[in-house]
């Protein structure tokens, strides 16, 4: 029994470190536009699908290659997402914001679809195998999903504290009227916001493969956890994003103990239409 | 101007009547039938979208509900189809109550992520409550309606069947629209505190609105398995959720005509650019996105806007000549 719960911790745990990738990666767009960005599973997914599929297996380039080439692609989609969609998109109402992101993502994943076609497939021997640690077996996938997540939000935060453009993120976050007048160029902002966004993306994107494969809809419940991440943790809140993931992934690894776990999925949508109605600012989150 | 319009009118009546037997196959009566659901489920959403401005995407999650709640009283219980269709509205009615009490506390994108979870639980639980509802296998044999002892087979009688309903629904929700609810719906999105201080229990209108919305849409959702007499979990995703905002946006939102437009093309332009094969789906979706950015008031008054803006072009010119 304890061997069956230490496991579902870990894998919990896990999940919940992708959850709060999404959560940020979507809440960094949030605090620079305002806008919600809903395609940003479809982008998640396009990640996956040029480093694995394209540069990995049509190019057959080594896998740590492929992965840098896909950050400069990934970056070029950021500044067309910014361009195209986020900066047209800022003055309009919630509708539109809302409808304009879910329809460029719908125009990523027919593009996928046309270029792949809808048959799902995997990249062999990425972060296979388990680890033993005295009766408990762990899957590799999982402890490189914790280490490269950990990574991530490590070097996210030193950029954020220390550069002059992390420093301007975190000024149009605060107020992008006043940041304006400051000079910081708010489009410009977007951009670059937009790019880190989608390089996050394609991490979240290239570290699920082994969970998911690479697929289509591979990326379509996780990009809606980590909404319910970013409400549990705090709209908006790099840190409550991490909380808020790691306790949503750990009530679904839980709830398989209680419930079906064909519900497993069910779990997330419940906790975050609860918080919703209980408490909208999050757990860490500030009252506005 | 409203003699035009009511002609329009007359002339689209008699071509939806005459439609059925000029296109007479299976197939594109299944089509026009749903085609006049979707226009059904489009009203709906228009108060509550289109009026009050408050984001749902969880209307196939309501429809739903509509739909397997008559096909399960149909066949399970063997009642009639009338029945269920009272039913699904007493469904609708409940869930357009829950889902309104939320609004009152969150709106905007949050309200958005609260439709879409709901809609997702329901597919869910369709899903997996496999002994009642036939899970991923579907449910079949979802009966027809009968007046006065007379089947109304699907086909042609169904057709005319759903065309009343709609032009009912439409007439209906014309009389909200200009109603003082309707004034309301449309007062609380533009400025809710002036609304509020003119007497306006906002309160109540928007849950009223979301109530609506999803009677309108558990109805079209009971219609819906009565039409096809075939009803599956995956049919109700997120992306048929996402169909109706687009519908309502080419329409014109607000605007119950436009819903009328925003259903037929939505529905139907799958036929008319089949030639596009395999890239219908992405050229219909970058149509859609650039008339959100460019169009936000709806094709029918973009298109009218641009051919006025032709008009004075072509006037200026030929003033500048003579």
């Amino acid at each position: 029994m304890l061997n069956t719960i230490l496991q579902l911790a870990v894998s919990g745990a896990a999940l919940g470190f992708v959850y709060a990738l999404v959560g940020i990666e979507y809440s960094l767009i949030w605090n620079a536009t305002g806008l919600l960005n809903f395609s940003h599973d479809k982008i998640i997914t396009l990640g996956a699908y040029v480093a694995a599929g394209l540069f990995f297996t049509k190019m057959g380039l080594p896998i740590p290659v492929s992965f840098i080439l896909s950050i400069v692609v990934m970056i070029l989609v950021g500044f067309l997402m910014a361009t195209v969609v986020l900066n047209p998109l800022r003055k309009m109402t919630t509708i539109f914001t809302i409808m304009g992101t879910i329809l460029f993502g719908k125009m990523i994943y027919e593009l996928i679809r046309l270029l792949y076609g809808s048959a799902p497939f995997t990249v062999p021997g990425l972060m296979t195998g388990t680890v033993h640690i005295g009766s408990l077996v762990i899957a590799k996938s999982n402890v490189y999903i914790i280490v490269i997540a950990v990574i991530v939000v490590a070097a996210l935060q030193i950029f954020m504290q220390t550069t002059k453009t992390g420093k301007a993120m975190r000024c149009v976050q605060q107020n992008k009227k006043a940041s304006e007048l400051m000079g910081i160029n708010v489009k410009q902002n977007i951009r670059i916001t937009a790019a880190i966004s989608s390089v996050i993306c394609l991490i979240i994107g290239f570290m699920v493969i082994p969970l998911y494969t690479v697929s289509l809809s591979m990326a379509s419940m996780i990009g809606l956890k980590g909404f319910a991440a970013g409400v549990v943790g705090g709209f908006g809140f790099l840190p409550g994003c991490i909380v808020g993931g790691i306790v949503v992934g750990l009530i679904e690894s839980a709830s398989v103990l209680v419930i079906p776990s064909v519900y497993k999925d069910a779990v997330a949508f419940l906790v975050l239409i609860i918080f919703l109605l209980i408490k909208p600012t999050g757990i860490l989150g500030k009252k506005s | 101007m409203k003699s035009r319009k009511n002609i329009i009118s007359i002339v689209c009546l008699i071509a939806a009547v005459i439609l059925p037997w000029l296109f007479n196959s299976t197939y594109y009566l299944s089509l026009f039938g749903q085609t006049l659901i979707n226009i059904i489920i489009v009203f709906g959403l228009n108060f509550i979208t289109g009026l009050t401005r408050n984001m749902n995407l969880g209307t196939a999650g309501i429809m739903a509900v509509g739909a397997y709640t008559s096909a399960l009283l149909s066949t399970r219980l063997g009642l009639s189809p009338w029945i269920g269709l009272v039913a699904a509205i007493l469904v609708g009615f409940l869930i357009g109550r829950g889902l309104g009490y939320p609004s009152l506390r969150i709106s905007g994108v949050y309200l958005s992520l609260t439709t879409i979870a709901f809609g997702e639980i329901v597919r869910l639980v369709l899903n997996n409550t496999t002994s009642v509802t036939g899970g991923a296998q579907g449910l079949t044999n979802v009966p027809v309606f009968s007046i006065f002892g007379i089947q109304i087979q699907r086909g042609i009688p169904f057709y005319y069947f759903l065309l009343l309903f709609m032009l009912l629904m439409f007439w209906l929700s014309t009389r909200i629209v200009r109603s003082k609810w309707g004034r309301a719906f449309k007062a609380i999105s533009d400025n809710p505190d002036a609304a509020e201080s003119l007497g306006i229990d906002i309160a109540k209108i928007k849950i009223l609105a979301f109530t609506l919305a999803a009677i309108y849409a558990a109805l079209g959702g009971a219609l819906y398995g009565n039409l096809m007499g075939y009803l599956n979990p995956s049919t109700f995703n997120f992306d048929f959720s996402i169909n109706f905002v687009i519908m309502l946006m080419i329409g014109g939102i607000g605007i119950v005509r436009g819903n009328i437009i925003g259903a037929i093309v939505v529905t139907m332009l799958p036929e008319l650019l089949r030639f596009l094969g395999d890239y219908y789906q992405l050229v219909f979706y970058t149509i859609a996105f650039i008339g959100a950015i460019k169009l936000p008031q709806g094709w029918p008054a973009g298109i009218a806007s641009l051919a006025k803006w032709i008009a004075r072009k072509t006037g200026l010119k030929s003033r500048k000549e003579g």
